[in-house]
């Protein structure tokens, strides 16, 4: 996957999203297409197909391009940067608060 | 999918062995943020912390990494400053830091930590691991 200046943004952007969540979760088990991916939720497989056009843009789901029915699969590499990024900014916290608790002892 | 990782926040809590009021000051005196602020590694040169804790008032680091001297500077502005229990500060990209202490009323303190990371923060960071990256790839 290409990691743009921007491309991290567009992630959490796509993830911050409960039904495109949704999607991804239902994506894991494996590919599917965007009526089956509709059926769960109160849309229409139009609404559905413009959140499946932003998980695509955030380079978080691959889509078919030749066959009518477009199965959507997941893209791990978006999901592990974004998740990396944050366990980064978490360490960073951690790791000062671990200082934090010994400059108290000292 | 965790919730955290869509809406970008993060929560920490941690319980000290000191009284409210040294942990409060470890925040808001500038030479005794300098002695823990930033990963390992990275340490704060003399003067390289101003914290002037009122709301308003600037709160900026300067780190410098031990192994190659890299610096990376933190900038905010305090929104709220309740001594000694509740800091709020902002970044620049809109990202929100509260700290919070609570005296547990045997000389210890809690602490509890939260922070939200405006997108634009997401894309410098995004940008800096590109550019890190990058750098690893040259001769």
């Amino acid at each position: 996957m290409k990691t743009g200046p921007d491309q991290l943004s567009t992630t959490f952007q796509a993830l911050a999203d409960p039904t495109r969540r949704a999607i991804l979760a239902r994506l894991a088990h494996g590919e599917a297409t965007v009526n089956e991916l509709a059926e769960p939720f109160p849309m229409s497989v139009q609404a559905v197909s413009k959140h499946l056009k932003v998980l695509e843009r955030a380079g978080l789901i691959a889509r078919g391009r030749t066959a009518q029915l477009r199965p959507s699969w997941i893209q791990a590499d978006a999901l592990r940067e974004a998740s990396d990024w944050l366990d980064g900014y978490r360490e960073f916290w951690d790791e000062s608060f671990d200082r934090l608790a010994e400059s108290l002892r000292a | 999918m965790s919730e955290t990782l869509a809406r970008r926040e993060l929560r920490i809590t941690r319980v000290f062995d000191a009284p409210r009021e040294r942990v409060w000051r470890m925040w808001t005196d500038a030479d005794r943020l300098a002695t823990w602020w930033g990963k390992r590694g990275w340490n704060t040169p003399p003067g390289g912390a101003i914290v002037d804790a009122r709301p308003g008032g600037t709160f900026r680091v300067r780190s410098v990494a031990e192994d190659d001297g890299r610096e990376m500077v933190t900038e905010a502005v305090f929104r709220e400053v309740l001594a000694p229990e509740r800091l709020v500060f902002a970044d620049a990209g809109g990202g929100v830091a509260t700290v919070m202490l609570t005296d547990l009323g045997d000389g210890r303190t809690q602490m509890r930590f939260h922070t939200t990371v405006h997108a634009s923060r997401t894309a410098e960071a995004g940008m800096r691991s590109a550019f890190d990256r990058l750098a690893e790839q040259l001769p």
